[in-house]
């Protein structure tokens, strides 16, 4: 099935009290627009608008879903509420909070602080080969303290990777983009595929999914510190398993980075969900301690913010 | 193969249909099932939606035109069918998976082969006799079986709901399965929901079903069974088949439908889903999706106050 690529509502467009201002970004399940309430904060916006199954051409506004899409166009949207009722519940400040959900235009939105900065994607592609070991230490040790909130609420993110991980102007990171995982139940229908990302997902993502675990979101976080500390993705979990090319970096970037972070980015990204860390609070204790070297004083963890900011500041 | 097939589900007075049926057949082999989505749990639809989609798919793989071995076949898919709802409950994050009943029955080679989870019902029916039906995994049935409680009393109990077999749900299913059973000309299986036998004895379902063609019998049974239950009735659903001896110059029907002019790879499928079609039902759907909303808004203004 061909997905031919929707609209975006245009700049100006008044939804609900919102005004667009322009797209964020397109994904093959929904549309983020940055928009301003009627206080003029500034707000992001997600469209739910599944590409496979509803089409808004140029110059409309609701988009036509056909009848035999209806369906599964519907099961798409109670899975959008899913990640809405998971966030809903979520108040953590490394975690995006959601401000209003609402229907508009056949279909429905979920509003979500706008936050500025840029993702950790951005940074490592801006900074290939060159992420200094401390901003991984604070942005990673921060982010997990979201991810221990999310795991709290016995939900999984299943779909951590850099993109998704958003790093404010203050330095503080946010986890993002809670939508993953999905399906619908008609696999005759033009399929909206789990939408987990090659390279970050864990194998048991891919076939066993009764495996799934706190483990498998930790897999993720391995592959996103793999990312930080080499500059791209280790290879396909679902190719690891048939042929394993994954060199373990605690070999290959030795000299770069402390030999205890690098043995935990390998510790995280084993294959066997059981031979890894167990649970976000060890790779937490990982990260802020260092083996061997000497405990850090008192107030360091507080401060990270501060020298953070300095670091991301300077781009 | 030659035989008659009728299926029909109503909603009765609840708001969904949580009930989905389904037949399919090819040149050899056929396949009925009845899924009952639990109410009192999340997503009961979702539940006998998906047993019912991953029972019939497994069939059109396999039965080409034949299934190796029916019996195997209905305890595999079973036990997977089970496995594909709790998958699905994870991949939506649901807290719990959501749960159904399901009763499923092969006939090949002119035998039947059935297997149930919970207190969906299949009825054999002989000249004019109920030969046999499945027992119910209910709290009730554990009791007459016990000898401390009667059909009767059965009918009121308060424990009647209770099942203790079902697919999806933290439980692995129990699944009983029948021997293998030849059919003979005329014979009559029926599977139903129990918003159907619920309400209805013996004699009447009999009565019904036997009285006139299919066709017109399982709609008299359905419309009396949900007069009987008045305000409370359930979901009704029920697929029946009369067989039919390929070789037996009774009279011809123009209901009947012979396989045997079936391409090997064809199918016939019908999956209905009647809660999910346009009408009013989909007025539901809108509320679903209001309620949805509102809930989340709630949720998120809750916690906004403890900002």
């Amino acid at each position: 099935m061909p997905s031919q690529a929707n609209c975006a509502l245009p700049q100006g467009f008044q939804l609900d009290q919102y005004r667009i201002e322009r797209q964020l970004s397109l994904g093959g399940f929904s549309i983020v627009y940055l928009a301003f309430d009627a206080h003029d904060t500034p707000v992001a916006i997600k469209e739910y608008l599944p590409n496979s199954l509803a089409l808004r051409k140029e110059g409309q506004t609701e988009p036509q879903v056909s009848d035999e899409h209806r369906l599964a166009f519907r099961y798409g949207m109670k899975c959008f509420f899913e990640e809405g009722r998971a966030l809903a519940k979520l108040m953590h400040p490394n975690v995006v909070r959601v401000l209003n959900f609402f229907r508009a235009n056949g279909t429905v939105y979920m509003v979500m602080q706008f936050e500025r900065g840029r993702t950790l994607h951005e940074y490592i592609q801006k900074h290939r080969g060159e992420v200094k070991e401390m901003l991984i230490r604070s942005v990673f040790a921060r982010m997990l303290n979201g991810l221990r909130e999310v795991h709290a609420h016995k939900l999984l993110h299943l779909d951590i990777k850099p993109a998704n991980i958003y790093l404010r102007n203050d330095g503080t990171p946010v986890l993002l983009d809670f939508g993953a995982a999905r399906q619908t139940l008609l696999s005759d229908q033009p399929v909206l595929k789990p939408m987990y990302t090659p390279g970050y997902a864990a194998p048991e993502q891919y076939d066993k999914r009764e495996l799934l675990g706190p483990w498998s979101d930790i897999y993720s976080v391995g592959a996103s510190l793999h990312a930080c500390v080499t500059g791209s993705a280790p290879p396909r979990a679902d190719e690891r398993v048939k042929t394993d090319t994954l060199q373990p970096v605690a070999k290959t970037q030795a000299g770069r980075y402390d030999p205890q972070l690098l043995e935990l980015i390998d510790w995280c990204l084993q294959l066997d969900p059981l031979a890894r860390p167990q649970s976000v609070y060890t790779v937490q204790k990982a990260l802020i301690h260092r083996h061997g070297g000497a405990d850090r004083p008192e107030n360091w963890f507080a401060d990270l913010g501060n020298r953070l900011k300095s670091f991301i500041g300077r781009s | 193969m030659r035989f008659t097939i009728y299926q029909e589900s109503r909603t009765g007075r609840r708001r969904s249909n949580q009930d989905r049926i389904a037949h399919c057949y090819s040149r050899e082999a056929l396949l009925m099932l009845v899924a009952d989505g639990m109410g009192g749990h999340l997503h009961g639809e979702l539940a006998a939606q998906i047993a019912a989609q991953h029972l019939t798919q497994a069939f059109q793989r396999e039965a080409q035109p034949r299934l190796p071995d029916p019996g195997l076949f209905l305890s595999r898919v079973l036990a997977s069918a089970h496995h594909a709802i709790l998958d699905d409950a994870l991949d939506r994050m649901l807290p719990e998976a959501p749960r159904t009943t399901l009763v499923a029955c092969v006939v090949q080679d002119g035998a039947a082969f059935w297997a149930h989870a919970g207190d969906s019902r299949l009825y054999l029916l002989r000249r004019g006799r109920i030969v046999t039906h499945t027992r119910d995994h209910s709290r009730t049935q554990l009791l007459i079986d016990q000898g401390l409680l009667d059909a009767e009393d059965a009918a009121n109990h308060p424990g009647r709901n209770r099942l203790y077999s079902c697919l999806g749900g933290n439980h692995a299913p129990q699944i009983e399965h029948s021997p293998r059973t030849p059919l003979r000309d005329g014979d009559i299986v029926a599977l139903c929901s129990d918003g159907v036998w619920g309400p209805v004895s013996d004699d009447c379902l009999l009565g019904n079903l036997t009285a006139a063609p299919l066709s017109q019998g399982v709609p008299r049974l359905l419309e009396e069974a949900e007069r009987r239950a008045g305000a409370t009735a359930d979901n009704l659903s029920m697929v029946a088949m009369c067989w039919h001896d390929e070789d037996n110059a009774g009279p011809a029907s123009a209901e009947s439908i012979s396989t045997h002019t079936m391409e090997l790879d064809d199918f016939t499928t019908r999956l209905d889903m009647s809660s999910m079609g346009p009408g009013p039902t989909k007025d539901l759907d809108e509320d679903e999706i209001e309620r949805a909303i509102r809930e989340i808004n709630e949720t998120i203004r809750k916690f906004d106050q403890k900002r």
